[in-house]
C-alpha cells in the first residue's frame, strides 16, 4: 500500500473527529437556512432595489402598475391639494397622466425606470388578449453565421450556422451545417409558415436565463449577453472555495502545536504526506462538482449525455486543482491564522475575477475562451469543446498549480513548516531547493515562471482598465514590466544570497544571459501555443513583433544584468532598488514599442 | 465603578494589542487590494455593460458606421426607422447579394422582413441574421431594438383597433430631455455602493474567527486567563477592534467614490449603519467561534451563514443593502432610517448577550 493511502485515511478519520453532533446539527442547520434563503430570493424574485424611486400621483388609476415595479414608492395626492404635493419633494410627480420629471440624475434615471414599467405594463396587457396576430404582429428570428474574425483565437470554422432550434419554427428553415450561402438563398420563399402562439411569448420570459434569445418581438428583443456564466461561475466556486477554506485550515493544523511532527518523522516522502492529505479534499470537491452538474444537466441518460458531463467535470478540474494548490502553498507560508485569511480570501477573488469575467461574455467573443468556465458554459448549453481550446484555457491552470505544488512540497519540512520565518526566507528557501536538485537550473526557472507572470498580467489589466487611459496604459506597462524582472532575477538573488555562487564579472554576465534567455524562451513557447492564430492580426503583431525578435532578447538580458551586476557591485539589500531600475528601463523600452498606440 | 473602569482598559489594551499585530502583518494591505479588485472589478463590468445596454451612453462609440443590409419586397416604414436611428440600412434584392456582402464584411447584420403589410392579418416575421461570436452581433442588436420597437408600434397603431376594448395609455413626460438609461445609475447606486460599504464588516467578521480560534487553537488562550484579564475581556477586545474597524475602511470608499463624482447622501447614518452591521456579524463569528474553537469549521460556518444572511436581504425593503442604497440616494425619510437602524443595534445586543452567555458557559469547563 502506497504511503500516501495511509495519510489520506488519517486524514479522513481526523476530519470527521472535527464534526461531533453539535457540530453537525448546525451545519444542517445552517444549510437549511441557506437553501431556504435562496429559495426565497429566487422564487420572489427580489432584488436590492426596492423604493429608490419616489413618485406622487394623483390618479389613483395608475397605482397597480407603477406597484408592479418594487422600485417605486408611491404617494397618492390630490390633485387639488398643491401644497402637499410640492412638499413631498419627489423624483416623479404625476398629474393626471402628464409626468413631471425632476432635473437630477436620480430624476432621469427615475423616468426612465418609469418607461420600462409601462412599456412592460403594455406587454402584459396585450398578452391577455390572446390574440397574438393584432397584439404581437412582429416577431424578429435570430440567427447566427459564422464570419470569420479579425481578431480571432481558434483559427477556422468552429461552429457553423447555428439555427435556432425553437418549437415555432419549421424544420425546412434549418440550414444547419453549412455555412455556404448559396443553401441559404432559398429561404425568403419558406415565410409564413411559422405559427406563434401566447405561449411563445411566455416561453421568451422564461428561457432568457438559461438559452440566448432567438425569436422574439422587439419588445422582448436583448442582445446576447449571457448572464448564465454568473450562475454557473458561482454554483461551481462556492464548495471549491469552501473545502479549499477548511483544507487550508488542516495543512495549517499541522503547523500550530507542531502536530505534523510525527508525520514529518516517519519513512515517508515529503510528496507522500501532501498526495495524503490532499486526496480526500480533492474528491471530495470533484464529487460536489458531480452533483452541481447533474443539478444543472440532470442525471445523465445516454452514453454522449455522460460524455458531456465527465468534460464539464474535466474542465473544472483544473480550477480545483489551482484553488487546493494556492490554498496549500499559503497555509504553508502564513504566520497566522489571519494571514491566511487575507491570502486565501484574496486569491479566491482574484480566481474568480479570472474565471468569470471573460465568461460573461461568452457568446460574444471568443477570446472569453481564455477562462475555462467559457468552455462550461458552451457544453452546459450543448456545444462541443474541441481539444485545442480545452489546452488554452486549461494549460495555465495546470502549469501554476503543479508548480505551485511542487514549490510547496520542497518545504513541506520541519524547519521551514514550524519556524516563524519570514515570508520572502521561506519562498527563498523553495528556489534554493528547485536549484539544488540535477534538473534545476536559473534557465529552468524563468521558464516555470512564465505562467505567473501571464496571469499576474491579466489580472493587471483588469485591475487598471478603471484608471483613465494614458494612465492605465503607462501603469500596465511598469507593473508588468516589474513582475518580469522579479522572475527573472529572484533566482538568482537566491544563488547570491544562500551563497550557492560567488560572483565574478564572468559569472554575473552568464547568469543574467540563463536568466534573460529563459524568460525569453518560456515567452515564444507560450505565444506559440496560445496565441499563435493571433500571430496574424492587428494584435498579434504588437505580441511578436516580427522582425525584432533579437532585440527583446538582449533586452530581457540586458534589464537582468542591470540586477545581477548591481549585487555584485553592492549586496543583497540593494535588491529592491535594483529591480525598480530594471523595471523602469523595461518600462521605457516598453514604451517607445507603444509610442504609435499612446500618442498615435 | 472603579472596576468598571479598569475593565474597559484592559479590553482596550487587547484591541491595541490585536490592531499593533495587524499593522504589523502586512497582509491587512491585501484585504485593501481585495477591496480595490471588487470595485475595479465592478467598473470594468458596468463599463462593459452600459456600452451593450445603451450604445448612446458610451458616446465615443462610432455606431454611424454600422451598415446592415435590409430585405424587402415592399417598402415598409421599418426602413425609415433604422436610417433614423443611425444605421444605415442598404437594401438588397435577395439573400444570396446579401450573404455575400455580409462575408465580405460589407455589412453586419441582415434583416430579411416577410411580406405581410401592417393592415393584414398575418404575422409579420423577421429574421436577423447576425455575426456569431462577434461583437458586432451586440452592437447591431443593441441599435436595432429601437428601430424595430417603432415598427412595432406603427403596426400595432393599425392593429390594436381590432382588439375587443384595448385603449393604449397615454402618459406624457414633460420636457423630457433626458437620453440615458437607469441601468448605469442603478448599478451604481443598487449593487456597487452598498457592496463596498459591507464588504470590510464581511472581512472583519472572517478576522474575528482566526484572532478567536487562534488563541483556542495555539492554547495561549491558558497564559491569556493566568494573567488578571478575563475570557470575556479578550474577546471583547477582538470584537472591539474588527468591528470599528470597518466603518474606517467603508469611509475611504465613500470618500473615493465622491472624488469620482458620485453623490453620497447622509453619508453620517451609512457608517453608523455600517458599524452596527459590522458588530452584528463579528458577534456572530465571535459566537460561532466561541462555540466551536476551530478554524476551519468556524470559517466554514460563517461563510454558510453570511451567504443566507445576504440573500435573506433581497427579501425585504430595508434589509442594510437596500437601506444604504436608500440613504445615499435620499430616497427615505429620517424617523423609516432610524428607526431601522435602531432594530440592527437591537439584534447586535441581543447578539451580545448570546455571546456573553456562551463565555460564561465556557468559564464554568
Amino acid at each position: 500500500m502506497a504511503g500516501w493511502v495511509t495519510i489520506a485515511k488519517w486524514e479522513v478519520l481526523r476530519s470527521k473527529q472535527k464534526f461531533d453532533i453539535r457540530s453537525t446539527v448546525f451545519l444542517s442547520v445552517a444549510l437549511a437556512m441557506l437553501f431556504l434563503a435562496a429559495f426565497a430570493a429566487t422564487n420572489t424574485n427580489m432584488s436590492m432595489d426596492q423604493n429608490i424611486y419616489r413618485v406622487v400621483i394623483t390618479d389613483p388609476y395608475l397605482q397597480p402598475m407603477i406597484d408592479a415595479d418594487q422600485r417605486f414608492d408611491i404617494m397618492i395626492a390630490d390633485e387639488q391639494d398643491e401644497r402637499t404635493i410640492l412638499a413631498y419633494d419627489t423624483e416623479l410627480l404625476i398629474i393626471g397622466r402628464d409626468v413631471y420629471v425632476k432635473d437630477t440624475e436620480k430624476g432621469t434615471a427615475a423616468a426612465d425606470a418609469l418607461k420600462r414599467t409601462l412599456k412592460n405594463y403594455r406587454e402584459i396587457v396585450l398578452t391577455s388578449y390572446n390574440d397574438i396576430n393584432n397584439s404581437h404582429p412582429v416577431w424578429i428570428t435570430v440567427h447566427y453565421m459564422e464570419r470569420s474574425e479579425n481578431f480571432q483565437i481558434m483559427s477556422g470554422e468552429r461552429r457553423d450556422i447555428e439555427q435556432t432550434g425553437s418549437p415555432g419554427t419549421t424544420p425546412g428553415m434549418d440550414p444547419a451545417g453549412t455555412s455556404d450561402s448559396e443553401t441559404l438563398a432559398g429561404v425568403t420563399t419558406r415565410e409564413g409558415e411559422r405559427i406563434r402562439s401566447v405561449d411563445d411569448l411566455q416561453k421568451i420570459g422564461e428561457q432568457a436565463f438559461f438559452e440566448k434569445q432567438t425569436i422574439a418581438t422587439p419588445s422582448f428583443f436583448s442582445p446576447p449577453i449571457p448572464f448564465t456564466a454568473i450562475l454557473y461561475s458561482f454554483l461551481f466556486i462556492f464548495p471549491i472555495y469552501f473545502v479549499s477554506q477548511f483544507y487550508s485550515s488542516t495543512i495549517m493544523d499541522e503547523r500550530t502545536n507542531k502536530k505534523c511532527e510525527l508525520v514529518l518523522v516517519a519513512p515517508l516522502h515529503g510528496r507522500d504526506i501532501v498526495i495524503g492529505k490532499t486526496m480526500p479534499y480533492l474528491v471530495t470537491i470533484m464529487l460536489t462538482l458531480a452533483a452541481v452538474t447533474f443539478y444543472i444537466k440532470g442525471i445523465p441518460g445516454s452514453m454522449a449525455e455522460i460524455l458531456t458531463v465527465l468534460q464539464i467535470l474535466a474542465t473544472v478540474f483544473p480550477i480545483v486543482l489551482l484553488f487546493l494548490s494556492l490554498s496549500f502553498f499559503s497555509a504553508i507560508l502564513a504566520r497566522s491564522f489571519k494571514d491566511l485569511t487575507f491570502a486565501m480570501v484574496f486569491l479566491s477573488v482574484v480566481i474568480t475575477g479570472y474565471l468569470f469575467f471573460p465568461a460573461m461574455f461568452a457568446n460574444v467573443h471568443t477570446i472569453s475562451t481564455i477562462s475555462p468556465m467559457t468552455l462550461v458554459v458552451h457544453l452546459i448549453e450543448g456545444n462541443d469543446v474541441r481539444m485545442a481550446e480545452y489546452v488554452f484555457s486549461t494549460l495555465p491552470f495546470y502549469l501554476i498549480s503543479i508548480t505551485v505544488y511542487a514549490f510547496g512540497t520542497f518545504i513541506f519540512r520541519e524547519e521551514d513548516l514550524f519556524t516563524q520565518k519570514p515570508l520572502t526566507e521561506k519562498v527563498l528557501d523553495t528556489i534554493e531547493r528547485f536549484l539544488t536538485y540535477p534538473a534545476g537550473s536559473i534557465f529552468l526557472l524563468s521558464i516555470i515562471f512564465i505562467p505567473f507572470v501571464y496571469m499576474t498580467q491579466l489580472m493587471l489589466i483588469v485591475m487598471l482598465f478603471n484608471l483613465p487611459l494614458p494612465y492605465s496604459i503607462l501603469g500596465m506597462i511598469i507593473l508588468a514590466a516589474f513582475v518580469e524582472e522579479l522572475v527573472k532575477s529572484i533566482g538568482i538573488l537566491t544563488l547570491v544570497k544562500r551563497k550557492m555562487v560567488i560572483l565574478t564579472p564572468k559569472s554575473t554576465i552568464r547568469l543574467a544571459v540563463l536568466a534573460g534567455g529563459g524568460f525569453f524562451v518560456g515567452e515564444k513557447l507560450i505565444s506559440l501555443i496560445t496565441l499563435s492564430a493571433i500571430a496574424s492580426s492587428a494584435f498579434g503583431s504588437v505580441m511578436t513583433l516580427g522582425a525584432l525578435l533579437l532585440i527583446p532578447l538582449l533586452l530581457h538580458v540586458c534589464t537582468v544584468l542591470v540586477v545581477v551586476s548591481g549585487l555584485y557591485v553592492k549586496n543583497t539589500r540593494w535588491y529592491q532598488p535594483l529591480v525598480l531600475l530594471a523595471s523602469l528601463l523595461h518600462g521605457l523600452y516598453n514604451l517607445y514599442l507603444l509610442r504609435g498606440i499612446i500618442y498615435g | 465603578m472603579a472596576k468598571r473602569k479598569g475593565r474597559s482598559r484592559t479590553i482596550q489594551t487587547i484591541a491595541k494589542k490585536e490592531y499593533r499585530e495587524l499593522m504589523h502583518e502586512r497582509t491587512f494591505v491585501l484585504s485593501v487590494i481585495i477591496q480595490l479588485f471588487i470595485a475595479s472589478f465592478s467598473t470594468f463590468l458596468v463599463i462593459g455593460l452600459t456600452s451593450f445596454y445603451d450604445p448612446m451612453a458610451m458616446g465615443d462609440i462610432d455606431i454611424k458606421g454600422t451598415r446592415i443590409a435590409i430585405i424587402e419586397s415592399n417598402n415598409s416604414d421599418l426602413y425609415s426607422f433604422i436610417e433614423n436611428s443611425g444605421i444605415t440600412p442598404l437594401p438588397y434584392a435577395d439573400f444570396t447579394r446579401a450573404s455575400s456582402a455580409f462575408y465580405d464584411r460589407r455589412v453586419d447584420a441582415i434583416l430579411l422582413v416577410s411580406d405581410g403589410p401592417p393592415d393584414g392579418h398575418d404575422l409579420i416575421n423577421i429574421d436577423l441574421y447576425l455575426p456569431r461570436s462577434d461583437i458586432k452581433a451586440t452592437l447591431v442588436s443593441m441599435q436595432l431594438k429601437e428601430p424595430l420597437e417603432e415598427f412595432e408600434q406603427t403596426v400595432r397603431d393599425i392593429r390594436t383597433k381590432r382588439l375587443d376594448g384595448y385603449t393604449p395609455l397615454d402618459i406624457n413626460f414633460i420636457d423630457d430631455k433626458q437620453q440615458t438609461s437607469s441601468t448605469y445609475f442603478e448599478f451604481i447606486y443598487v449593487a456597487l455602493l452598498p457592496l463596498l460599504m459591507f464588504t470590510p464588516a464581511f472581512i472583519s467578521g472572517g478576522l474575528v474567527i482566526d484572532l478567536i480560534t487562534e488563541e483556542f487553537e495555539k492554547k495561549t488562550i491558558d497564559l491569556l486567563l493566568v494573567a488578571p484579564v478575563s475570557l470575556l475581556d479578550v474577546i471583547n477586545g477582538k470584537v472591539l477592534l474588527t468591528a470599528i474597524i470597518a466603518p474606517i475602511q467603508s469611509l475611504a470608499w465613500m470618500l473615493l467614490l465622491m472624488a469620482n463624482d458620485i453623490v453620497i447622501h447622509n453619508p453620517i447614518q451609512i457608517l453608523a449603519l455600517v458599524l452596527v452591521i459590522s458588530f452584528v456579524l463579528v458577534l456572530v463569528s465571535s459566537i460561532i467561534s466561541v462555540w466551536f474553537r476551530e478554524r476551519g469549521v468556524g470559517q466554514l460556518y460563517y461563510s454558510l451563514v453570511l451567504i443566507a444572511m445576504f440573500l435573506a436581504s433581497y427579501l425585504f425593503t430595508n434589509s442594510p443593502l437596500n437601506l444604504v442604497t436608500r440613504l445615499s440616494l435620499q430616497s427615505i425619510s429620517v424617523p423609516e432610517s432610524v428607526g431601522w437602524i435602531v432594530l440592527y443595534t437591537m439584534i447586535a445586543l441581543v447578539l451580545y448577550a448570546m455571546l456573553h452567555r456562551s463565555i460564561g458557559k465556557y468559564n464554568k469547563l
